[in-house]
């Protein structure tokens, strides 16, 4: 890093850095009740929110003659452990878990490449049309899936020159049964984009024109100083993506029609037959498709805590 | 409201001059020479997600358009039939209940899921001992499929078994039948959306606080600012960027639901929870006429397209 | 606004427009370029889409028992499986349908047929062997017609699912009953006669559970049992309004507000646990799959499980079920063929229904071992005769959707029977003449 830029990133951490330690001193006084009431309060929503979770860990323990009984009992009589190995067995849940891991890792990757340059650019270089080209983003997420979802199909299936179809898209299957279509269409969401264009939106300016004396490309400027300050905003885009290609559903099962490319909500849809519902199995088929997504945001947790004052000193 | 709004503007404009150390600030105007390089480099790092959405989603978006325009029913090729779409959903009570549930529903679920994410936000801002764990609490709801778990609310709200009308009576209050009543069942769904829209807004307002620099707290601090007037006069100016993506998202979020109709209500009882996705998806998908399903989205479009812009408006000066 | 804004928004929008019709006329055209190859040899890759045979027991069942049979026959044919769910059989239909990719053998409910073979997606089965007639041994009258649109064959059923009333004989005895109900009269006063309040009013158990399933199907049973019909004859109008249709729907909404017999919300369509297991009612409208729950639930329940017919001015049985159809457009006819009617022959049929629990619609198999030991999968069986089904119309998937609301509407008093059937005749009648 040139001399201009580092300078402005050690003032920046200058700033953070002294506060802090006062305000730590004076957070000491901070009488121990105001911190139990905060506590409380907390905790009596934290718990709030996760009472249907120990519900739904606790019916997975359960056996269907105690499911069936009236009034339904709080706590499982005896622990069926076994319900959970069943319903692995339900489906080829391996296949799918590594399904669902290639999928949403793809989306995570192209989403936080394509979307952190256009939320960067659409942010901090002023250009003709960047207003339009924004708004227009956001209007795309204006039309509901279910009206989307046809024509997307449409597109797959016509993709030139793939899957045995000609120049004009004809003849074959284009992407449908590959992970062409698994992973690209899916690949970036404007929601992304705005996201990122809004953190870089608050991030100050004298870093980046410091860095434009210093005679620092844009990409550079990009890379190397403003994306490192935004590790929140990157942490945020990547489990919401994650997440959400965790637990897509309709657009695997439609552009695919073999086994061996479904992914793990396809697998849980077993448990819901249209006559009954095995709720003991979906119930535990769910716990552990959702443990995997408690365990990345544990691990992106230090990074929402990371942001400006810590990355200004690296 | 103007007070609030007033504020906002004095701040920021305080935190730059705080912000920007002198020697940066004579140094500030731009040479012209790097001023093309800079755009092209800016069109270039569109380009890539213009191409992307352009394929995925503004193909698609014109084609809902269009067909607006015709009948289509996917066995046979598009029929050009004007506004006739437009002209039945004008008299389709249907379409005019789902309408009116979905800006209720979005009327309550967006303001109030807000409010409470930024006041947990702030408060999980703090270094608590168990700030980790309240944090992946109020997140959990956000991670699991919702089709999964609205089927556990589906217990909760269980009129005879459910955990709702128990911990009611409790407290002694009588118990509903809750999504098997008309006057009840929109606000089952509406707690659903609040109860799961609270995690990911938290953690944008979470990730969006960390850019506020601590200087302007410490300056308050120095002037006796109370901890309530921070929060107004500072945190809430400085997160304007993040509350404009959290709203503008969570509007057009909550204009689209529906999975959670789908598995708790099915748009019922006697159509008072249907919403205005829940028509586009029967119109595609049970009475197979994709230009009315289109024609509704448009119309799903036009609101959506209002309510936008007009946020932007309101928050201009700042969310630039 | 000036005019070159104008023009150049029309130019916009009418490449906008040509855009998705191309967009859809492709998808249009590939559907109709198919080639059909000599179609005698029974050869070829063919897909088959499934909201059945699924998860691990499915697929097992499917891959390695029934289709190495099939194999056998026809070496020369190969079959790959799509697996889906009744929730998004819809969905994956519709794409296959708008791009012109039809599976060869489809799978779909009852009630699906006529749409389908209406817009031409489906083959005429009788020009290919499969008439009315040659089905008319092996299946009731009734089953065949499910099957049929506008006179001809064009799909096979496998299965089927049927609703009829179900009595816990245990409870009933108790108060002093040896026989479910044999009509209209005798089921209001036992449904009375069974339900239990505590002192301050609330439901403990229902004489007669009418909510535990979908509001539809409910009114369709007691429509059939009171001698309605959905739509007349020639299928060019709802029927369901008619006077049976009011007195049917009078019927259920007056056990709910004026005998007291059952609570809204007292139970769901998606409540996980039926109130005959858990005794929280005494009789019941319910699905024959309530047998494979109480073997899961209380094994010890299934002696005291007494199907009934609802009797009114005709038996109420209603069933729906799953068929197998063949597309119009396959390039290896005579392979999928033979795979639908290796899919409906008695060995496949009886170990799919097996599987789920199910009525085969095979009248042969009312033999087997399966059905003798699934009394009310025997019961259905033995009164398929007097069972009818749902549809009818080409758009029933459309009129269907709507038939939920207005049952709703009239059990919670918003409408008399009369106004909400009527309303719902003529949203139905609408979307007929369209």
């Amino acid at each position: 890093m040139t001399a201009t830029t580092a300078r402005a990133a050690m003032t920046a951490a200058d700033r953070a850095a002294n506060p802090r330690t006062r305000r730590a001193r004076m957070r000491k006084k901070k009488s121990w009740q105001s911190r139990a009431i905060l506590n409380l309060l907390l905790g009596i929503g934290a718990l709030t929110m996760i009472v249907p979770f120990l519900w739904m860990v606790v019916t997975s323990l359960k056996s269907p003659a105690e499911l069936a009984q009236f009034p339904p009992t709080l706590w499982p009589q005896e622990w069926r452990w076994s319900n959970y190995s069943e319903a692995l067995r339900a489906a080829p849940f391996h296949l799918y878990f590594r399904n669902s891991l290639l999928i949403s890792v793809g989306h995570t990757v192209m989403t936080l490449t394509l979307a952190s340059m256009a939320g960067y650019a659409l942010a901090r270089i002023p250009f003709k049309g960047r207003e339009l080209i924004f708004m227009s983003f956001v209007a795309m997420l204006m039309i509901p899936t279910y009206t989307k979802i046809v024509p997307q199909f449409l597109i797959v299936k016509f993709m030139p020159l793939f899957g045995g179809n000609d120049l004009l898209g004809q003849g074959g299957i284009g992407w449908l049964n590959s992970w062409w279509a698994l992973i690209i269409p899916g690949g970036l969401s404007a929601s992304a984009i705005f996201l990122f264009r809004q953190f870089y939106l608050s991030l100050p300016k004298e870093l980046e024109e410091a860095a434009r004396l210093d005679g620092l490309g844009e990409f550079r400027i990009f890379a190397q100083i403003y994306t490192p300050l935004i590790k929140p905003a990157v942490a945020t885009v990547g489990l919401l993506t994650f997440q959400e290609s965790w637990n897509n559903f309709l657009w695997p099962l439609l552009v695919t029609t073999r086994d061996d490319l479904r992914v793990i909500q396809v697998g849980l849809a077993v448990f819901q037959q249209l006559e009954s519902t095995s709720w003991h199995y979906l119930m535990a088929g769910t716990t552990l498709a959702t443990i995997p997504m408690v365990l990345l945001f544990l691990f992106c947790q230090r990074y929402f805590v990371e942001g400006f004052t810590h990355a200004g000193i690296k | 409201m103007t007070d609030l709004r007033a504020a906002p503007s004095n701040a920021s404009r305080t935190s730059d001059r705080a912000a920007v150390p002198r020697a940066l600030r004579s140094a500030a105007p731009r040479q012209s020479r790097s001023g093309r390089k800079m755009r092209r480099a800016g069109w270039l790092m569109v380009a890539p997600s213009i191409a992307h959405i352009g394929l995925w989603t503004a193909i698609p978006v014109i084609a809902t358009f269009a067909l607006s325009l015709t009948d289509y029913n996917v066995f046979s090729a598009p029929r050009w039939i004007g506004l006739e779409n437009y002209v039945e959903i004008w008299g389709d009570p249907t379409f005019r209940k789902a309408t009116w549930n979905t800006v209720v529903y979005t009327f309550w679920t967006v303001p109030v899921s807000m409010a409470i994410a930024v006041v947990i936000a702030v408060a999980l801002n703090q270094k608590l001992k168990l700030q980790n764990w309240y944090r992946a609490a109020f997140f959990l709801p956000q991670v699991t499929a919702t089709v999964a778990i609205a089927m556990v609310w589906l217990w909760i709200y269980n009129p005879q078994q459910g955990l709702l009308n128990a911990a009611l009576a409790v407290v002694g209050i009588p118990g509903q039948a809750w999504l098997a009543d008309p006057d009840w069942a929109l606000w089952g769904v509406i707690l659903v959306g609040v109860w799961q829209g609270i995690g990911i807004k938290m953690l944008i307002y979470i990730a969006a606080l960390q850019n506020i620099d601590e200087s302007l707290y410490e300056a308050a601090s120095i002037d006796g600012a109370s901890a309530v007037r921070k929060f107004f006069s500072i945190t809430l100016p400085m997160l304007k960027p993040a509350t404009f993506f959290v709203f503008v998202i969570s509007i057009i979020g909550a204009f689209q639901v529906f999975d959670q109709v789908y598995v708790l209500t099915d748009g019922g009882p006697a159509n008072s929870t249907t919403m205005m996705t829940y028509e586009v998806y029967r119109s595609a998908f049970q009475n197979f006429r994709m230009g009315m399903a289109s024609a509704q989205s448009v119309l799903l479009f036009a609101f959506l397209l209002v309510v936008t812009l007009v946020s932007r408006r309101a928050t201009r000066s700042d969310a630039e | 606004m000036s005019t070159r804004t104008t023009r150049g928004k029309t130019a916009a929008m009418s490449i906008a427009a040509a855009l998705a019709l191309t967009l859809t006329a492709c998808a249009s055209d590939s559907q109709g370029a198919t080639t059909t190859t000599g179609g005698g040899e029974v050869s070829g890759e063919v897909a088959l889409l499934t909201p059945i045979y699924e998860g691990t027991e499915g697929q097992r069942l499917l891959e390695d028992e029934l289709l190495p049979q099939f194999y056998e026959k026809y070496p020369d044919v190969k079959v790959t499986v799509d697996y889906t769910t009744y929730n998004k059989l819809n969905e994956k239909l519709t794409t296959s349908v708008a791009s012109g990719l039809i599976p060869d053998v489809m799978m779909m409910g009852v009630g699906w047929v006529e749409g389908f073979a209406e817009r031409g997606v489906l083959a005429d089965l009788s020009e290919r062997g499969i008439t009315p007639e040659s089905l008319e041994g092996d299946y009731s009258d009734e089953i065949v017609r499910a099957g049929m649109w506008d006179g001809d064959v064009y799909a096979v059923p496998i299965m089927l699912d049927t609703r009829f009333g179900v009595a816990r004989m245990d409870l009933l005895r108790e108060a002093g009953y040896d026989a479910p109900p044999t009509s209209w009269d005798e089921l209001l006063e036992m449904s009375e006669a069974l339900t239990i309040r505590a002192a301050d009013g609330t439901l403990e158990r229902t004489g007669f559970d009418i909510l535990s399933l979908d509001p539809r199907q409910m009114f369709e049973t007691m429509l059939f049992s009171a001698g309605g019909d959905l739509f007349t004859e020639d299928l060019s109008a709802p029927a369901f309004n008619s006077e049976a249709g009011v007195d049917a729907l009078q019927f259920v909404v007056d056990l709910v507000h004026e005998s007291k017999v059952e609570d809204i919300g007292f139970s769901s369509a998606n409540a996980d646990v039926n109130p005959l297991i858990s005794g929280r009612a005494a009789m019941a409208i319910t699905h024959n799959s309530l047998w494979t729950q109480t073997e899961e639930a209380a094994p010890e329940l299934l002696d005291q499980l007494e199907p009934f017919v609802i009797q009114g001015e005709a038996p109420g049985m209603f069933f729906g079920g799953t068929l197998a159809t063949m597309a119009k457009s396959s390039k290896n006819p005579a392979a999928a063929q033979a795979l639908l009617e290796f899919l409906a022959s008695p060995g496949p049929a009886l170990a799919a229904n097996e599987q789920r629990g199910n009525v085969p619609a095979l009248t042969e198999l009312l033999d087997s071992d399966y059905v003798k030991g699934n009394r009310l999968v025997q019961f259905a069986m033995e009164n398929l005769d007097s069972a009818k089904r749902e549809g009818g119309p080409s758009q029933w998937l459309e009129i269907r959707a709507e038939i939920k609301p207005a049952v709703e509407a009239a059990l919670l008093r918003q409408k008399t029977p009369q106004e909400a059937l009527d309303d719902l005749a003529a949203t139905a009648k609408t979307a007929m003449d369209r």
